[in-house]
């Protein structure tokens, strides 16, 4: 019968070893963002800063803040280099209004910065990540089109990833 | 006359103790051999009997059997069914819920390493199995992770949900430590645990298998898996062999 102890302490030991595993947690992934460059126009490889830039979802009617979600920028901040926005999982637009130069008119309260709308355009699809994430949303086929107006201060637009499947690197670049 | 029979008697003395050459065997052998039984035994796993019956999730049976060859070496084998429900959570969100359903067989060798006492039949096992399971895996709900909460409070339901996923399939090796006890005559009761090593897995790249059956739990990024069983059997005596031919190589 002593024996048989420590195959009874085996038998235990792989049940504990068992239930604690890595993948409880999920880090492996997310549902991911979109990536915007802002890009010179004249130099193509350069970023170029935009001055305080303020991003509306038409969608929602909603401005992006510092606290909407991870990786959000300050409203009305300069933008360096690129933002990241979130888009709808639940329809095949989104719409954002990037305004650049944004300030409340001292008087009306009206908006003064210089308006652009753009439709991001793409099919869902959806992916298994891991045991602990689950699925994810991916969206494949991005088109950006922007909305002509009388003084457009977005110049071009290229889609350098059209299948967005993680945050690592720019998807959309902006020349301005 | 009685004189010269006594004269005699010593004269023939030697005679006497030569007769006794051959000394008196003290130790002498126990002409009855012990005979050990051959035979097949047959149970079922009583844990997943009684996870059927505890658990509304799941439903199993596994029936195992094991034949002996030798003194020590015995084939084993194991057969079973399988149907899980699981759901995996985040903060009391589903993430997703699933099904597994399917069957496995399992067949390889027992080595008793316990050398047992006169007249008992109990057994410490290590052994080895090859695996082999079918079964089909049905995701019923699932949503879909993200973590900025922008445009939704909560996570969306996914697109479809209760889709099956047919002709799944995966074998593993599996290293087997166990022990066995003779209850009551040819009743014993034993349990194993196990530990798998997935060789192949076939899945369907929308969802992969998360748990098999038989084989348990699979891991991200691991082919190793853990189960286990506690079975009762009834052996069936086939034949008896003895065991004196080993115990004269030992001496």
């Amino acid at each position: 019968m002593k024996k048989i102890i420590p195959i009874l302490l085996i038998a235990v030991m792989l049940y504990y070893v068992s239930s604690c595993e890595k993948d409880d947690i999920c880090v492996d992934g997310d549902t991911p963002l979109l990536i915007v460059g802002f890009y010179n126009v004249e130099d193509t490889t350069a970023f170029k800063r935009v001055e305080s830039i303020r991003i509306r979802n038409i969608d929602i009617d909603s401005i992006i803040s510092k606290d909407s979600y991870k990786g959000a920028f300050n409203d009305r901040s300069n933008i360096a280099d690129s933002i990241l926005v979130p888009l709808r999982s639940n329809a095949v637009t989104t719409m954002y209004q990037i305004i650049s130069g944004s300030q409340d008119d001292a008087d009306t309260g009206e908006e003064t910065g210089n308006i652009d709308t753009l439709t991001i355009s793409y099919d869902l699809g959806e992916a298994f990540v891991s045991r602990a994430c689950g699925f994810v949303v991916n969206y494949n086929n991005i088109t950006v089109t922007l909305n002509e107006g009388a003084e457009n201060w977005i110049q071009d637009i290229s889609v350098v990833q059209p299948n967005v499947a993680n945050t690592d690197s720019i998807h959309v670049k902006i020349f301005h | 006359m009685s004189k010269y029979f006594i004269n005699i008697l010593f004269g023939l003395l030697p005679i006497l103790a030569l007769a006794q050459s051959e000394p008196i065997d003290l130790s002498q052998k126990d002409t009855i051999e012990y005979k050990e039984q051959y035979g097949l035994r047959v149970g079922a796993d009583i844990s997943k009997l009684i996870l059927s019956f505890v658990d509304e999730d799941y439903t199993g049976l596994e029936l195992v059997g094991d034949y002996r060859l030798t003194h020590k070496l015995y084939l084993a084998a194991e057969i079973g069914n399988e149907t899980k429900r699981q759901d995996e959570n985040l903060n009391n969100t589903v993430l997703y819920d699933y099904e597994t359903s399917g069957s496995y067989i399992k067949a390889g060798i027992d080595l008793n390493t316990y050398e047992n006492w006169f007249g008992m039949n109990n057994a410490i096992t290590i052994g080895g199995r090859y695996a082999v399971a079918s079964f089909s895996q049905t995701l019923n709900d699932y949503s879909l992770y993200e973590t900025n909460r922008f445009f939704n409070p909560d996570f969306l339901p996914g697109e479809n949900p209760n889709r099956e996923f047919n002709g799944l399939s995966a074998s593993w090796l599996e290293f087997v430590v166990g022990a066995k006890v003779e209850l009551f005559a040819n009743i014993f009761v034993g349990m194993s645990a196990r530990i798998g090593f997935l060789v192949t897995n076939t899945e369907d790249e929308q969802f992969p298998n998360l748990w098999i059956p038989g084989f348990n739990k699979v891991t991200d990024g691991s082919n190793f898996g853990v189960n286990y069983n506690y079975s009762i059997s009834y052996f069936i005596p086939l034949y008896k062999k003895s065991k004196k031919q080993k115990e004269e190589n030992k001496q």
